[in-house]
């Protein structure tokens, strides 16, 4: 039984690792360089897995999230300008999802989409207000799993497997230099997304995580983070073996969903759209609750998303603000593809804000007793440091010199 | 351990939980007691936006003016454990903690579904 609650779970987060994100990136990715970025997703995944263990071992020994971990460790003044970072980050990325929502709605119904904005937000309220949300959980990341359409349509494309070998080869590209190493940042900005760990770390603390759940959110992190890897290497494979060389950027979500359209037909583009859809909204859920984890806990006030809504008022209060925020400025009629290239660039910017004080928590044997960082936690922990600074650092002058990867 | 505990990085900014689990705000700031060359005595909790004035300079003002500026003072008498949390006590209401919540509250019973 216990096995089975397992396999469920990393189901769930396997559909449920994909955002928006990660399809704009990995596939633009595929359509700009063909396969050669695909090693730069095995040392985003590889990172988001480090860290994951990392915050939701420090949730399990010390019960706290990340945002009662930055404010302790950094102060309540440095704290506040980390909160703020994070939530505009957050919000950005909120806003991109549900965007990414609506224009699913829209292939699938045909609709405008401007109404469907509407019914996007209202759905998603609904939805968040009436189920409980080991079913929220649930749905989303079986729903996801329509995703793996694109693993059937990588194989069916017949790309040439030498090539994707070659591309989890660390290489340079030197043709255009700067190019590739914009969709660099954005893949890792992509795979590192900060909201998954206030999320899985609120998680922890939510699902009364002790010291012997360490093996639990040791097998989640791993398996749930490496297998949602192997989508984002199908979705740049797909993206590779599709457009590469043929001009087409895939700068819409339908044409996402067309690399699985063009193998597999209706059928395929059909299980894409639905995939998508699941996905992106499970991502809008996890944002949402993600920026109110992190106002209450920065606060001290009460949160939950098991509680109900006048369990924690504040905290619902606060969602509810945050996505009437977020389909306010879907509805200024921002492209949705655009903003997520922004929020993933902006995110790769506040990454050290979030992980530093996290790796600095870990190591402190006040709060983690016997469970502080081993050395290989420590040593893949550093790594990953110099990684994020380095992004954190090129990935606002690559967004300008490359013109937002448009040249 | 020893009895002892490191104020600065043990006790301030900790979560307050008071008698019945509930979260009820952090621990903004401490009173201490105690003239020149006598021992320091911590004699209070201070919490509320009202304290991070103090702490953060004109971000700070601003952050109070912005959460109404209330400062709420609990005997450290009421604390009852420091450890990863600060457990009081008593509970928010009788120490004035947690208001923020309490006021919304009524708010949110207005709406279907809001206990399910």
């Amino acid at each position: 039984m216990k096995i089975f609650q397992v396999a469920l779970g990393i189901l769930a987060a396997i559909g449920g690792f994909v955002d928006i994100g990660d399809l704009v990136f990995n596939v633009s990715a595929g359509a700009t360089f063909g396969y050669q970025l695909l090693w730069v997703v095995v040392i985003g995944v590889v990172g988001i897995v480090v860290y994951s263990e990392m915050c939701g071992r420090v949730a399990a020994v010390s019960g706290k999230a990340v945002f009662d971990a930055v404010r302790e460790r950094v102060g309540f003044k440095s704290g506040l300008a980390v909160l703020v970072a994070s939530q505009v980050v957050n919000l950005m990325t909120l806003t991109a999802e549900i965007g990414g929502v609506a224009i699913c709605l829209q292939l699938l119904s045909g609709l405008a989409y401007r109404w469907l904005i509407v019914v996007a937000g209202a759905a998603l309220l609904v939805v968040v207000w009436v189920t409980a949300f080991e079913w929220i959980e649930r749905i989303f990341g079986y729903g996801g799993l329509c995703l793996l359409v694109f693993a059937v349509a990588a194989v069916k494309l017949h790309p040439g497997w030498g090539a994707v070998g070659h591309g989890f080869v660390p290489h340079l590209e030197m043709k255009s230099p700067l190019l590739y190493a914009y969709f660099a940042v954005g893949l890792l900005g992509a795979a590192l997304t900060p909201y998954e760990v206030y999320f899985y770390s609120s998680g922890g603390v939510e699902e009364g995580w002790g010291p012997k759940d360490l093996r639990l959110n040791k097998v989640n992190a791993m398996i749930g983070y490496g297998l949602g890897g192997f989508l984002s290497f199908a979705l740049m494979i797909v993206g590779g073996a599709l457009f590469l060389g043929k001009g087409i950027e895939p700068e819409f979500l339908g044409s996402i969903a067309l690399g699985a359209e063009v193998p597999l037909g209706q059928i395929g583009l059909l299980l894409a759209l639905v995939g998508i859809l699941f996905a992106v909204s499970g991502a809008a859920i996890d944002t949402l609750f993600s920026g109110a984890y992190n106002l209450a806990q920065f606060l001290g006030w009460e949160w939950g998303r098991y509680r109900t809504p006048r369990g924690a008022p504040r905290f619902t209060i606060t969602w509810l603000v945050l996505l009437v925020l977020a389909l306010g400025v879907v509805m200024t009629g921002v492209d949705p593809v655009q903003l997520t290239e922004y929020a993933v660039i902006f995110s790769a910017v506040a990454l050290p804000l979030t992980y530093i004080p996290i790796l600095l928590v870990a190591n402190d044997r006040s709060y983690m007793r016997e469970y502080v960082n081993g050395r290989l936690a420590n040593t893949l922990g550093l790594i990953y440091l110099i990684v994020i600074l380095f992004i954190a650092l090129t990935a606002i002058p690559l967004l300008i010199l490359t013109n937002a990867g448009q040249n | 351990m020893s009895d002892s505990i490191d104020l600065g990085l043990h006790v301030v900014d900790r979560q307050l939980i008071d008698s019945e689990g509930r979260r009820c705000g952090k621990v903004d700031d401490l009173a201490l007691e105690g003239g020149a060359g006598e021992v320091l005595e911590v004699v209070a909790i201070l919490s509320g936006p009202g304290v991070w004035r103090a702490r953060a300079g004109l971000v700070g003002r601003l952050a109070a003016w912005i959460g109404g500026g209330g400062r709420v003072r609990i005997p450290w008498e009421c604390v009852a454990e420091v450890r990863a949390h600060v457990k009081l006590r008593k509970r928010a209401e009788e120490l004035g903690l947690g208001r923020g919540d309490d006021r919304l509250r009524p708010l949110l019973e207005k709406i279907p579904g809001s206990d399910r």
